[in-house]
């Protein structure tokens, strides 16, 4: 299958500080759960910022549909089809969900389409249109989470890049977190997740990629990383996963 | 009971002009994080456009008000392009911006001075010596004009963030920079116009200034503690909270006036000011600041 995206050595790090990332390299079939997993200080945000634009790549390169994203904004990125949802914080607090809806569409230039995909985004998520006038700021962490996991579906992007999705969320919700990106993935949307909880993450996963130090270590089937026995030890805690 | 209405219907007019004066400063503190001290001395460069369009060719402040606006604005892309765009990426942006600020504000008023003196000036359409009585009860018309289309001007503000493209952007960029820049907002942008309009908002309300109070290059130094103590009141960068504070603070200043004493009617905002910030330093629409 052709590579949706290519990550090839790239290094990359805060301000004027060191490199956080160390050559790492990714790919990224489409259709497909990714979840990249590693200790922390592993450069795993890291990457992922690199991707959307948020820190100037250094070294190597990011193509994406053949096209090079080096240098470009975020907003730009955005357009190309990679949207971004940060850990936490992701959401305008004091905008109705109905607005952020809106802002995830800020892109679109037809307000009638825009208004009917935020209808159908409300139809698939009931939450959604039962809060539609509560600010953002004011609903639970799982609500808020969904909405912006839902909101990346407004523009119907081809890659969607969520930053520790679980964090801070009960095991309940957090299943209904990946229940969302299977959803995700069958409006063709591909994932990259960056997952702290590596076992949860990994068994959600179709790919898995080990991360530490700003490289990459491990790239495979989700199944093979999980079956691995040095990666079990080193990043799983023992043989949990077995 | 006619004196209460009439002390509260000039705190209110009053209110409606501070309430202009307060929202630019607000707007750019919410979409920049920047302390605009120069925005009095912005406000009274306002005055002046006003001032000697109406002395040399007889041009009502009113209908001066837009060519004020638009010039400040320029003014406002160029303090933007060439004192605060390089610093913004510097990590100590904040503070750096109150520095800055502080230094244009002189400029300002040191530009001012020396072209106009520091004599003191006031515009003098026929209506700002005006009133419309009703019974006992009198409204100075220059007042009530200054504070209607204050308030005119502030709605429209409130439509276009409530209700455009580019309302959205400004007010996703407030609350969450770094969330708008990811769902395609030139942030850069709507920091360079937001500022624009907030120092357009300063000519703005330099027009209306400039026939309501007597004003000269320093008196900005007195209004922006005014200033402050509506933007804190209300919460550093909510443009509702301002303007209520605006009218709040003003009729409380106009009834302190009247009935304790008009030498401590402005201490009203210094005390407010002292006030909100040891008790609630959020403001009234502010978020409650996070210890670190």
């Amino acid at each position: 299958m052709t590579d949706l995206l290519q990550v090839t050595g790239i290094t990359a790090g805060y301000g004027d500080g060191p490199s956080i990332l160390d050559g790492a390299t990714l790919t990224i079939e489409p259709g497909k759960v990714h979840c990249i997993i590693g200790p922390n200080g592993a450069g795993k945000s890291t990457l992922l910022k690199a991707i959307c634009g948020m820190l100037k790549i250094r070294e190597g390169e990011v193509i994406f549909k053949g096209e090079r994203l080096n240098g470009l904004r975020p907003d730009q990125i955005l357009r190309k089809g990679i949207c971004f949802v940060p850990q936490e914080n992701a959401l305008f607090p004091k905008m109705t969900v109905r607005e952020n809806l809106r802002m995830g569409g800020y892109i679109l230039d037809d307000k009638d389409e825009l208004e009917r995909r935020i209808d159908e985004i409300m139809e698939r998520f009931p939450i959604l249109r039962e809060r539609a006038n509560q600010h953002a700021g004011n609903m639970s962490g799982g609500q808020q989470q969904t909405l912006a996991m839902a909101r990346t579906m407004i523009i119907k992007p081809d890659i969607v890049m969520l930053d520790e999705p679980s964090l801070g969320l009960a095991p309940k919700i957090v299943q209904e977190m990946f229940d969302i990106m299977r959803i995700m993935t069958a409006e063709g949307i591909t994932i990259l997740l960056v997952e702290q909880n590596a076992l949860t993450g990994l068994k959600n996963a179709d790919w898995g990629v080990v991360l530490d130090l700003g490289r990459t270590l491990f790239e495979g089937p989700a199944v093979d990383v999980l079956s691995d026995p040095r990666i079990q030890e080193l990043y799983l805690g023992g043989n949990k996963a077995a | 009971m006619s004196n209460f209405i009439q002390v509260l219907i000039l705190g209110l007019a009053l209110g409606g002009v501070l309430a202009l004066m307060g929202s630019g400063l607000s707007l750019v503190f919410g979409v920049m994080r920047i302390v605009n001290l120069a925005h009095p001395a912005l406000i009274i460069a306002g005055a002046y456009v006003a001032y000697w369009a109406f002395k040399l060719w007889g041009v009502d402040p009113i209908v001066s008000l837009p060519f004020a606006a638009i010039i400040l604005s320029i003014v406002g892309i160029l303090l933007y392009k060439l004192v605060f765009e390089r610093e913004a990426k510097s990590a100590k942006y904040s503070e750096m911006s109150v520095l800055l600020t502080f230094s244009v504000a002189m400029c300002v008023e040191g530009a001012l001075g020396s072209a106009f003196t520091n004599t003191q000036r006031v515009t003098s359409p026929g209506y700002a010596t005006d009133a419309i009585f009703i019974g006992d009860i009198f409204i100075p018309t220059g007042q009530l004009y200054a504070g209607l289309i204050s308030l005119g001007l502030i709605a429209l503000l409130a439509l276009v963030l409530k209700f455009s493209r580019f309302g959205y952007a400004i007010r996703a960029t407030t609350q969450n920079r770094e969330a708008a820049e990811l769902l395609g907002v030139n942030v850069n942008l709507v920091s360079l116009a937001s500022f624009a309009i907030g120092i357009a908002l300063a000519g703005a309300a330099g027009t209306l200034v400039s026939f309501v109070f007597s004003f000269f290059p320093a008196k900005h130094w007195e209004w922006i503690a005014i200033l402050m103590s509506l933007v804190v009141l209300g919460g550093m960068g909510s443009i509702l909270g301002t303007v209520i504070a605006a009218f709040l603070l003003s009729v409380i200043a106009a009834f302190v006036g009247a009935w304790i004493g008009s030498t401590w009617s402005t201490m009203t905002f210094f005390l407010a000011l002292f006030v909100i910030l040891l008790v609630r330093p959020q403001g009234l629409f502010g978020e409650k600041p996070e210890l670190t």
